[in-house]
């Protein structure tokens, strides 16, 4: 009888062994780091930064999942350059991109609420940073943290004016003092329901971040980060969007003048996308590693190019665009159309479309997929410069800028001493201006800010409902709903996305 | 000493005290009854009657033997003279008042159950062929829903039950407990019940973690007397059931395609321009992609097991292997399991139970995009060329290939691996201890690891993106729990009054770790990670959760007629806050058995009539760890420095879901021939634990909130019937019916859940998993252009042909109206047969699938289906139609009600014929049991449901939403032929 009560001791101590020794409540996440401690260590702002940048191609989890097509920088692209005459779109597609070509938006679709959502949640890191480094007193300030401070300033203005140019009218188009603009969020704290800004006041914000972001940064990192010169080319470029040519001119002079930069060469152009971060023509770029070679479902060249396997290759340079181009075929910036030809020597098509694939995101590496895409470069300054002259009337300063970008393209011979017969000096400019950054972002804009409608008189999917045998190569389609776009048709905006209008009743949805 | 001896050894001469009993078992048709355990009450001491129910068993005077027999009652009978020869006759009982209920914590007999429980013995689950226990379930509970949303090899079902109580992602499955034990692993063959627990009467007892439901799985332990053996073996074919889904054929699709040139202004087809794009020889190609993607398989399964019992020690051992080859081309499943349970007693006080459930298995799985290109491949292509090997398909092959993604998805699986591989162990380790009449104590442990792996690897060869590099992908899961249960249970007696219960803590922990690595470039013929060359990527991360709970019971009747039961529940977990980390969860529930009352012993008609009433709380806790926190995410990386990306919203408030589940019930019993169980209950889940949607703008989709209530509201019903009962026949039916009302309310602002463009809506006063998408109106006669409906703002409705202006209405919901099953089996001497049938009313699925195989001329390279007998498609002014024009019919296959269909089904789900052999020649083959039978799994299914089989995934996950379908892998129609054989 005594083992038996020895046995009920040694199991009642047992359980009550385990019962003290297991408790651990305060769990905490292996590959998350909470607010509270971010707050604590320069390790911690630098990180909360680097996920800023790596927001611009990292394939973030929404609604849920991981969608291989989400993917800011795809989107950024596709939603612009879809949308204009550079791109002619061979299949008609499920995918929303579909939709840039059509100009058929909804709120619901999938690109623009996504490319929405990670804009917002970029300015949510921003301003982490902001927030901690201004107000947390945690920080010692030194010329770093300034650093950071400015990058963090400068991509909440990078982003606003991104979303600026999708979601509102054109301050040149529609009344910048009436018209919504963005919800301009500053404070990670504040309500979650806001009010759009007016347009105007959403620009005013986007030139002071950028300004602050230009005073506060004196580090020279590499392209791959945020510098002085590329807050003061980002300030060119909205100066523009703004019509305030002086100050386009002024940045534009300012980064030209930085002398950190130079023009690629005729012979250095070619190779130059491929290779951009270690090459001077780039002012920042969004850096992309074999780590982030988004392959054939998520790449940005997916869509535009295929060595066959590598991508979808759906969308071609338009025939509008390379009419543009015919006039000079030794012009170097052809190396960046692959033609794709049938063993016969005739272009290939697909779906009665010819296939011309784009190649300005491919072949870092040698890999079909992988491009750190340029986000500014110096000839875009030259041509800032050079369309801010023309529109002042100096069309001397305005031919000798474009000159110099024809100069370093394979056209030393074709460089204008004049303004050609029937054009205007802002024609010249803007042809200039079209060629040299064609699939960068530009072209929709361009045309829209200038009051030039969108003209895509080519066959292609953009025209619903056709059939591979309506396709007649030797005449231009006519009579189709859709060809050309009225520079201040409300449809060129995309739609507020139906998440933000249904979740915070202030927010007003586009026309 | 010795004289001693003598005297006792004269004594026990005089007065027999020890001695052998000897004697017969009959049935009710007085015939001999093999297979009876037959036991001293109270001991081990056991036999089990022979070939001809006859039986010897070692007793002394006074014992009480039980005579025990499935689907007999229990017999007891004191011995008064340990040399008599008694002959048995047991009563056959359609309700068993006696037979234990195994629920978890506690064990009851089914009159001292005063809540919603539901046994399934070995026998009522084994007509189904399949290695999953859930399907075996189907039709077969009341309250329970099982979905079949999957015929891939090795997969398993869905289970609700009582309805869907929680709308947040993840695990909606109910709570799994394994030999009294949470958790666990078990292989179907070696189940001896399945108890479904569905009120908080029962269910309280597992606290925060019931409000799915419990199902209380036993395994089978050793049997009284000597080893016995059983050998089951099922070997059959299957073939993938399409459903109604038939795709076209060459020429089928041909006059389809001619339909696009239509001349929009003639309305008549354009024939020289059609044949100017389609060639004339085009419908001569006619190759049959889904006949050839999907074969008949072989599926096959044996089970070894031998069980039998010493005074001291009793046994079970059970060996299983499953081997399964898939409808669709490359994929299979095979598995080993091997179970040993012992228990072994050391004395009257104290005994040790070790249970040990160890499996491995491997398998290979599909690949969506192979199947999603296998169904869309159009019949003018061939895989092979005439050799007979099969197409390499680029985008950039010359010669045609119609189909529109440039691809040849047998040469894909082909050049691909998409294995699995998996090993689990559970041990158990049950001690109990009997201090005194009155005290005892158990401590029931269990360490649990389990490990899968898989293996995905695309040849360099195969066409796609891994062209020329090859990629080879490798993930790990494992999992390591442990969990101890120390409960002391008290039983008292005091004349009429009988009270007992427990009480006790139960401590649970787990881990669990994932590591996936991914590689390209790998040299042809090798497909491991080390050899990839380039674009080498790693990842992995790894949690803890912890549990601790105090487990309290008290049981009481009176007379056996008054029963009430009370449980109260503390629960602590980690997956909280601190301050909101612990809940309490009480429970009660209350019986009255109105037949065992002095005044109804004269009702002869009805000989069982119970009345229960049950209220209590449950909880789920099921979000996984660190909801609560702020957090930015490590995952990512920026030009090779790490980066921290905005990824959760903190809410420190934020607690458990609960659950107040109310309950009532009737049991009866008629003339011991017909039994009806009938159950309404309420349960209101509060608290809802859902990501409320957020602005955008803040950079975050949504916080995880407590808002809102669940409420579902339902009935069940169950009727047994023993219909003809004679010495040769034998003739029974059951039937099931389960209706349940689900309602969400206390939400702050409608949300919606978005999944491949198609929403469901989450607001106040409807049921969850609504579709909200704009309502088809059908075909404008006119033009031929579609039509949805437009909700002007003062209310008024008109149809429009513009998708943008169509208003998203509520049109359907995934949710079955009722459900249920029924099945009858006959037998005639050794010849038995068995049907069963399940069935599901009032439930919508949205067949996404139709966006691309029933398109308007938008998709004009992807095979179309064949149209349900009634649609057509518009022509020409005039035209009464289902189907657009394909020349006006912009966003036509957009998502709408279009595609949302009436997913209400019968479906035969089981035929089992078979023949028990004479017993005369099963002796003469010195066995006691030797059956033969021929089984088919769904036979066939009436529904009007245009695609696929209408069961349809109720799981919410990333690419899944409950009621969507999306190239789903076809469940099997399955042919098997079975023996069956003890010795």
């Amino acid at each position: 009888m005594k083992n038996k009560y020895k046995i009920y001791a040694l199991v009642v101590l047992i359980a009550g062994g385990i019962f003290t020794s297991c408790s651990k409540w305060d769990v905490t996440p292996r590959d998350q780091i909470s607010t509270e401690s971010i707050a604590k260590t320069k390790d911690g702002i630098i990180n909360v930064t680097n996920g800023v940048y790596a927001l611009f191609k990292d394939q973030v989890m929404f609604n849920g999942f991981i969608d291989d097509n989400n993917q800011y920088l795809r989107q950024y692209f596709q939603m612009s350059d879809f949308a204009s005459d550079d791109i002619v779109c061979g299949q008609v597609t499920t995918d929303p991109l579909y939709y840039s070509f059509t100009y058929t938006h909804s709120p619901d679709q999938d690109n623009s609420r996504f490319f929405w959502y990670v804009a917002y949640k970029m300015i949510n890191g921003a301003n982490t940073v902001i927030d901690i480094i201004e107000n947390s007193g945690e920080i010692e300030p030194d010329q770093t943290v300034y650093q950071i401070l400015g990058e963090n300033y400068f991509l909440r203005a990078f982003t606003e004016f991104n979303l600026l140019r999708f979601y509102a009218f054109l301050p040149t188009v529609g009344n910048p003092e009436s018209d919504p603009g963005i919800i301009l969020r500053l404070d990670p704290a504040e309500p979650a329901k806001k009010a759009r800004a007016t347009v105007k006041e959403s620009y005013d914000q986007v030139i002071a971040d950028a300004r602050k972001a230009a005073s506060l940064m004196t580090m020279v990192r590499g392209k791959e980060y945020a510098s002085k010169e590329a807050a003061w080319a980002l300030l060119s470029r909205v100066y523009l969007y703004l019509d305030n040519n002086d100050m386009a001119i002024a940045y534009a002079d300012s980064v030209i003048n930085s002398g950190r930069f130079s023009l690629e060469t005729a012979d250095s152009y070619p190779s130059y996308f491929p290779n951009a971060i270690t090459r001077n023509e780039t002012i920042f770029l969004i850096a992309f590693t074999q780590q982030d070679n988004r392959g054939k479902f998520g790449s940005i060249a997916s869509m535009i190019y295929s060595d066959g396997n590598s991508g979808w290759g759906e969308e071609y340079a338009s025939e509008s665009l390379r009419d543009v181009m015919d006039e000079h075929l030794e012009d170097v910036r052809w190396k960046y159309i692959d033609t794709l030809y049938n063993e016969d020597g005739s272009v290939h098509k697909k779906n009665g479309i010819e296939v011309y694939y784009i190649t300005k995101f491919s072949f870092q590496d040698g890999d079909p997929n992988l491009s750190s895409p340029v986000m500014f470069r110096l000839a875009e300054m030259y041509l800032n410069r050079a369309e801010g002259y023309a529109k002042k009337g100096n069309e001397a300063k305005a031919l000798d800028d474009v000159n110099e970008i024809r100069k370093n393209r394979g056209l030393e011979e074709s460089l204008y001493t004049s303004v050609p017969a029937g054009q205007t000096i802002l024609d010249v400019v803007l042809k200039e201006r079209r060629i040299e950054l064609a699939f960068e972002g530009h072209r929709t804009y361009d045309l829209i800010r200038n009051h030039r409608d969108i003209i895509r008189k080519y066959w292609g999917y953009h025209i619903t409902g056709i059939q591979v045998p309506d396709i007649d190569p030797n005449n231009p389609p006519s009579g189709y709903p859709g060809l050309d776009i009225k520079w201040n048709d409300p449809i060129t905006l995309y739609y507020i996305p139906s998440d933000e209008i249904l979740a915070n009743d202030l927010c007003v949805q586009n026309p | 000493m010795r004289k001693t001896l003598f005297l006792i050894g004269f004594a026990l001469l005089l007065l027999p005290v020890f001695g052998q009993v000897t004697g017969t078992v009959f049935d009710e048709n007085k015939s001999t009854l093999p297979g009876v355990n037959i036991f001293v009450k109270g001991t081990t001491n056991g036999t089990v009657s022979d070939l001809n129910g006859s039986f010897t068993i070692d007793v002394k005077k006074g014992v009480v033997l039980v005579f025990q027999y499935t689907g007999y009652q229990n017999k007891e009978i004191t011995i008064e003279s340990p040399t008599e020869k008694l002959d048995v006759y047991m009563v056959p009982d359609v309700v068993n008042m006696d037979e234990v209920v195994v629920m978890g914590y506690s064990d009851k007999t089914k009159t001292e159950v005063s809540s919603a429980v539901a046994v399934l013995n070995s026998n009522q689950l084994k007509d189904v062929t399949t290695d999953d226990l859930g399907s075996m379930l189907q039709g077969k509970v009341a309250g329970v829903q099982v979905v079949d949303a999957t015929g891939e090899p090795g997969s398993s079902s869905q289970i609700r039950i009582r309805g869907v109580s929680t709308i947040k992602p993840g695990n909606q499955e109910p709570l799994y407990v394994v030999d009294g034990i949470i958790g666990g692993s078990f292989d179907p063959n070696d189940v001896k019940t399945v108890t479904v627990l569905k009120d908080a009467g029962a269910t309280g007892m597992y606290g925060a973690r019931a409000n799915k439901g419990v199902i209380v799985i036993t395994t089978k332990s050793g049997s009284y007397g000597k080893t016995t053996f059983n050998f089951n073996a099922s070997v059959g074919v299957k073939i993938a059931d399409q459903g109604n889904l038939t795709m076209m054929t060459g020429p089928e699709f041909y006059d389809w395609s001619k339909e696009l040139y239509r001349d929009p202004e003639t309305h008549e087809i354009d024939i020289i321009k059609f044949y100017k794009a389609y060639p004339k020889y085009l419908p001569d190609s006619n190759y049959n992609w889904v006949g050839n993607g999907f074969q008949p398989a072989i599926t096959q399964q044996y089970n070894l097991s031998a069980s039998g019992s010493s005074k001291k020690f009793n046994y079970y051992v059970s060996g299983v292997y499953v081997n399964e080859e898939g409808t669709f081309r490359n994929t299979d499943y095979q598995k080993l399991n091997f179970r040993l349970n012992t228990e072994y007693r050391f004395n009257k006080w104290a005994s040790l139970r070790n249970n040990v459930n160890v499996y491995t298995n491997e398998g290979s799985y599909y690949d969506y995009m192979d199947m999603y290109y296998t169904y869309l491949a159009l019949p003018w292509d061939n895989p092979y060329t005439p050799d007979g090997t099969l197409k390499y398909i680029d985008g950039n092959t010359p010669g045609k290939w119609w189909s529109r993604d440039k691809i040849n998805p047998f040469h894909t699986i082909d050049n691909s691996e998409h294995r699995s591989k998996g090993v689990g162990i559970d041990y158990d380790l049950v001690l109990k201890l009997k201090f005194t009449k009155w005290l005892s104590f158990t401590s029931s442990n269990r360490l649990s690891y389990s490990t899968d792996f898989s293996h995905d690897y695309v040849s360099p060869i195969a066409a796609g993106p891994y062209h020329d590099k090859g990629y080879v992908r490798e993930q790990q899961n494992n999992w390591r729990g442990a969990i101890t249960t120390n409960l002391l249970h008290f039983d008292f007696e005091f004349g009429k009054n009988t009270l007992n219960g427990l009480a006790g803590i139960e401590l649970d922990g787990g881990s669990y770790e994932y590591l996936w690595n991914e590689g390209k470039g790998l040299p042809e013929g090798f497909d491991v990670p080390s050899v990839a060359s380039s674009e080498l990527k790693i990842g992995g991360t790894s949690t803890i959760e912890y549990f601790n709970s105090f487990i309290s019971q008290i049981n009481y009747n009176y007379d056996k007629r008054y029963f009430l039961t009370a449980s109260f529940r503390v629960d602590k977990t980690s997956n909280f806050p601190p301050d909101h980390n612990t809940a309490m969860f009480p429970s009660i529930a209350a019986s009255w058995l109105v037949s065992n009352e002095h005044f109804f012993k004269n009702v002869s008609f009805m000989n069982l009539l119970k009345l229960r009433l049950s209220y209590g709380v449950t909880g789920d806790p099921d979000i996984g760890a660190s909801r609560f926190m702020g957090l930015f995410s490590l995952t990512s990386q920026y030009n090779s420095n790490p980066a921290a990306i905005p990824f959760q919203l903190a809410n420190y408030d934020l607690t458990w879901e609960h659950t107040n589940e109310f309950n009532v019930g009737l049991d009866m019993s008629f003339v011991k021939r017909v039994s009806l169980t009938f159950n309404f209950y309420n349960n209101i889940t509060k608290d809802l634990i859902v990501l409320v949607a957020q602005p955008l703008s803040q950079g975050f989709e949504s916080r995880w909130e407590n808002a809102g209530e669940v409420t579902n509201t339902g009935i069940e019903l169950n009727l047994d019937a023993i219909i003809i009962k004679s010495k040769s026949v034998e003739w029974n039916f059951g039937v099931n019916f389960s209706q349940n009302t689900n309602i969400l309310s206390g939400i702050e602002n409608p949300f919606y859940s978005t999944v491949s463009g198609v929403s469901q809506i989450y607001r106040n006063d409807a049921s969850i998993y609504t579709f909200i998408l704009p309502k088809w109106l059908g075909v404008d006669v006119q033009t031929g252009a579609p039509l949805w409906e437009k909700v002007n703002d003062d209310g008024t409705k008109e149809p429009t042909s513009n998708y943008k202006d169509a208003t998203p209405q509520e049109v359907g919901n995934a949710l079955p109206d009722f459900l249920g099953g029924a099945s009858t089996s006959l037998s005639w001497k050794g010849l038995s047969l068995y049907v069963s049938v399940a069935y599901q009313y009032g439930n919508d699925i949205y067949n996404y699938t139709r966006r691309f195989m029933d398109n308007d001329g938008h998709e004009p390279y992807v095979n179309a289906m064949v149209f349900k007998p009634g649609w057509s498609r518009w022509e020409k002014p005039g035209d009464v139609a289902t189907h657009p024009s394909m020349q006006n019919a912009d966003l036509s296959t957009e998502n709408s009600s279009r595609y949302l269909e009436d997913g209400s089904f019968l479906k035969i789900r089981n035929v089992t014929l078979s023949y028990s052999l004479p017993r005369r020649w099963v002796s003469a083959m010195k066995m006691t049991d030797f059956v033969l039978s021929l089984r088919a799994d769904n036979v066939y299914t009436w529904t009007g449901f245009w695609g696929q089989d209408p069961e349809v995934t109720l799981a919410k996950g990333d690419w899944s939403m409950p009621g969507v379908t999306d190239f789903k892998y076809p469940i099997n129609r399955q042919f098997v032929f079975n023996i069956n054989i003890k010795f």
